[in-house]
């Protein structure tokens, strides 16, 4: 063969094809994407109710919601750079079939109401969008969002679409510039970011959970494990891994923060109720953007509000599906047909049709949809955590990147804590005289 | 896509009784005497072939952690009874090549060669035979799982009550292979022969849905070549880095060495610096500096997506001396189709088809009969230019040449339509997770 001249120039190695930057960006991808799909309908309305019924009052929950997030997207994104697996799969050759089974019994319920919730959220921002259509514009709405995120996940390519949806979220800077316009008081906002405030009443407590609820959610830990377990990264780039989580859990809460904040210093400065059950939360909610946006605050907060539903509905029912046919050895794959992939197909069809056909039940109360999830997912974590905590430690799995001390004592109090929570939720239904009203 | 493996048909050495390892799995272990002693926790299994022998019992509850399945005298109805007094129980010797069937088989991820998908295994199917309990088959059906959470007999009532057949779905153990990991104990996979067997292509297909531990243990079970091939067919640069990371350096530079140049310089471009430098050295010479040299190119120009795999005869030589020089470079099918005809300092002069070769005198000077208007491309000539002139002049592959009209390299048809079409259609598999 031929030889020719020698190379001269250095060797030009290292991903230069991609830039450094690139490198960051593509491995610092998979907790920012996590952390912003976590600000999706049920978020931006448990946030948005949080601040307008409360005020600041809650602002500090985001603190603790971070110290939570931090040990379980920690772990599953290790337990997915050092196996290479997803979540479900680890459950399903740890665990066995009945554990494993009901595990992903309570992620279905779950996911399928979070779900329905960003449909809802799909509908609402419709109904926003075009006041004058009334009732009509979700039925034509949420129909085309259930076909468009169907065919654009399955037969066009879902990395890219994610891509868009993620560079859109920036229309949630508008929070942001927004509360600064608003002119809060900061001395105060601080200070009750990092003091915490309780109200030993139901209302209280209920937003208080599905602020929780709302941040740390069963679907979060598969997705993101799923997610970092498809880069192939190399247990050698653990670190950028986990930067990327916390750069995502700081996504996560900076813009809640925002939100709480935009709408505290609006709508609970000017003493508008707001109440989830009745049909004009939304339009209220939406006078959060107006010192920004003034007379399109409307047409702001239903934009935001429609991509974070859109980027969820997309990921939740793949996620969800990915997990079980995972967990039971089932085809998978979204190129694959019908006949190739039964169940995975069904599955992934069941969770958008159900999903969006509840979404457009006549004179559904919207807030409340979009809010109840929260509470479902709130009350699952307790049950998660401890799976979550046998993996991590197992040196048959993760060998010398088994959890270590710190991460199991903070766990165990991110445990404790989510139980107490569980428990006095629990308490105020059944006994409902207890805290007062 | 793929032809359907004969599923449900009971394997030949069956009896009339079907056994399961779940049937095992905590089942009540009682002494001579009656009394009970403790739970079944997992099997051990001997690898003897074809099927392996189960030789021992893992209990719980028990002073004694294992014992030798000599010890057992029968076995039914959810019950193990064994010939000794719980007293007298001794421990079970390990031995090498030994399996623990739960915790190492159960629920692990297997490749069925018929249907060459990644299915799970829900159950194992035993066998009595000559006195010996043997594992025979894996159940990957929705009977298995049912089984494992104790609902069979109401599915086989449902199944039942509308009139349909519910069969189980077995792989005979004959058709599986466990491959051992660095990572983690025992992964099952099939019989390295058929695996050598397959495409490259299918190969690789399998290789998407396993987990960078898994794959790279299917690398290590095949040949260089093959190895070389299905890396190259794996389309993503990333998770072909990650499989050769996983490898130790001396094999991962074997498979770089039987790759083309252009390919294993994409490859190596995607991975850490340090480790692209080790394989490098650990590369032979000449494989090693072709590829060095394509390193050097941007990835979107000619330059990038030349390979160095072309002939090139010099100008002086007759017909019959190419052809034998043709023979002793023992060129790849993709690259001799063309035969580049160049001067002492590899200036590009001319090209000849092999056909033009072959039917020429044998005396006769190259440079008399060869094709002198040669279409070539530049080293920093777009892809889309150079998918342009492939396009426009029918090639098959196009020479590179750098701004002295020097012959570096040469595209190939195939790895332009690579570039050019839409990635969906390129792509043999998407994956998300």
């Amino acid at each position: 063969m031929a030889r020719l001249g020698k190379l001269e120039q250095p060797l030009r190695f290292v991903r230069s094809r991609r830039g450094r930057l690139l490198v960051l960006i593509s491995v610092v991808g998979p907790g920012v994407i996590t952390g912003v799909t976590d600000d999706d309908a049920t978020g931006v309305t448990g946030y948005a109710l949080a601040g307008s019924q409360f005020g600041y009052d809650l602002l500090w929950v985001l603190v603790v919601t971070s110290i939570c997030l931090w040990p379980i997207m920690e772990m599953v994104a290790r337990m997915g750079v050092v196996t290479g697996k997803g979540l479900s799969d680890l459950m399903r050759e740890r665990f066995g079939v009945a554990p494993t089974l009901w595990a992903m019994l309570l992620l279905f319920i779950a996911n399928a109401a979070t779900t329905v919730a960003e449909f809802t959220g799909i509908a609402a921002a419709a109904q926003l969008l075009f006041p004058f259509a009334g009732d009509t514009a979700r039925y034509v709405a949420v129909p085309i969002a259930a076909v468009l995120v169907w065919v654009l996940v399955l037969r066009g390519n879902f990395r890219i679409v994610e891509r868009v949806l993620l560079v859109l979220s920036l229309v949630f800077v508008a929070y942001a510039i927004s509360a600064f316009m608003a002119h809060p008081p900061w001395g105060q906002v601080i200070r009750q970011t990092f003091i915490p405030t309780f109200h030993a009443n139901t209302g209280f407590i209920l937003i208080f959970i599905s602020v929780i609820g709302t941040t740390i959610t069963p679907w979060m830990s598969f997705f993101q494990q799923s997610n970092v377990a498809d880069k192939g990264l190399h247990p050698a780039d653990l670190g950028y891994e986990r930067a990327d989580t916390a750069i995502g859990i700081f996504m996560t809460q900076i813009i809640a923060f925002f939100i709480i904040v935009a709408c505290g210093a609006t709508i609970f400065a000017h003493h508008v109720a707001v109440n989830p059950s009745d049909p004009s939360a939304f339009s209220k909610i939406a006078l959060s953007l107006a010192p920004l946006a003034g007379q399109y605050a409307t047409l702001l907060f239903a934009l935001g509000l429609m991509n974070a539903s859109l980027m969820a509905a997309s990921v939740l029912p793949l996620t969800t599906t990915y997990a079980i046919t995972e967990a039971f050895g089932l085809e998978r794959g979204i190129d694959k047909s019908f006949r190739e992939a039964p169940a995975f197909l069904t599955i992934y069809t069941t969770l958008i049709v159900l999903g969006a056909a509840i979404a457009m039940f006549p004179g559904a109360p919207l807030a409340l949809i979009t809010n109840l999830p929260n509470i479902v997912n709130g009350l699952l974590l307790p049950l998660l955590l401890p799976l979550l905590l046998l993996l991590a430690n197992d040196r048959r799995i993760l060998g010398r990147y088994a959890n270590g001390l710190f991460t199991n004592v903070l766990s165990g109090a991110v445990f404790v804590f989510l139980t107490g929570v569980t428990v006095v939720f629990l308490a105020s239904i059944f006994f409902p005289g207890l805290f007062g009203s | 896509m793929f032809k359907e493996p004969s599923r449900g048909k009971v394997l030949p050495l069956l009896g009339t009784s079907v056994i399961f390892l779940s049937d095992f799995l905590n089942a009540e272990v009682v002494d001579v005497k009656q009394h009970r002693v403790g739970r079944v926790q997992d099997l051990i299994v001997l690898m003897t072939d074809p099927f392996p022998k189960v030789t021992g019992v893992i209990l719980k509850g028990t002073r004694v952690r294992s014992i030798d399945w000599s010890l057992v005298r029968s076995w039914d109805n959810k019950e193990l009874s064994l010939k000794v007094e719980g007293s007298q129980l001794q421990p079970h010797q390990r031995m090498e090549a030994e399996l623990w069937l739960s915790r190492q088989v159960l629920d692990k991820q297997i490749v069925d060669m018929d249907g060459r998908r990644v299915v799970r295994v829900n159950d194992l199917q035993l066998s009595q035979v000559d006195g010996n309990l043997l594992l025979v088959g894996v159940d990957i059906g929705a009977r298995g799982l049912m089984r494992r959470v104790g609902l069979e007999g109401l599915g086989r009532r449902v199944a039942a009550m509308l009139g349909l057949d519910w069969p189980h779905k077995l792989i005979s153990w004959e058709a599986v292979d466990p491959v051992k990991s660095d990572v983690s104990s025992v992964k099952l996979r099939i019989a390295h022969t058929k695996l050598a067997g397959m495409h490259p292509a299918d190969i690789a297909e399998i290789v998407h849905e396993l987990s960078p531990d898994d794959r790279s243990a299917v690398f290590a079970a095949l040949d260089d070549e093959k190895a070389a091939d299905t890396l190259e067919e794996i389309q993503e640069t990333g998770m072909q880095a990650s499989i050769l990371e996983r490898l130790d350096v001396e094999r991962a530079s074997d498979i770089l060495e039987a790759m083309k140049p252009d390919e294993a310089a994409d490859l190596l471009a995607d991975m850490p610096k340090e480790r692209a430098q080790l394989l490098l050295q650990k590369m032979e010479e000449d494989e090693a500096e072709d590829v060095e040299e394509l390193l050097a190119y941007r990835e979107d120009t000619a330059g990038g997506l030349m390979t160095t795999g072309y002939v090139a005869v010099l100008h002086t030589l007759t017909a019959a001396q190419a052809i034998d020089r043709l023979r002793e470079l023992e060129p790849d099918a993709e690259s001799v189709y063309y035969v580049y005809v160049i001067d002492e300092e590899e200036h590009l002069l001319g090209v000849l088809s092999l056909r033009d070769l072959i039917v020429a005198k044998p005396d006769t000077r190259i440079r008399d009969f060869m094709i002198e208007k040669v279409m070539s491309v530049p080293v920093d000539a777009s892809i889309r230019d150079v998918g342009a002139v492939i396009a426009k002049y029918n090639l098959l592959a196009v020479p590179v040449v750098d701004q002295h009209n020097r012959i570096q390299g040469i595209v190939t048809v195939d790895d332009v339509m690579d570039r050019v079409l839409p990635p969906r259609v390129a792509a043999r598999r998407r994956r998300i997770f």
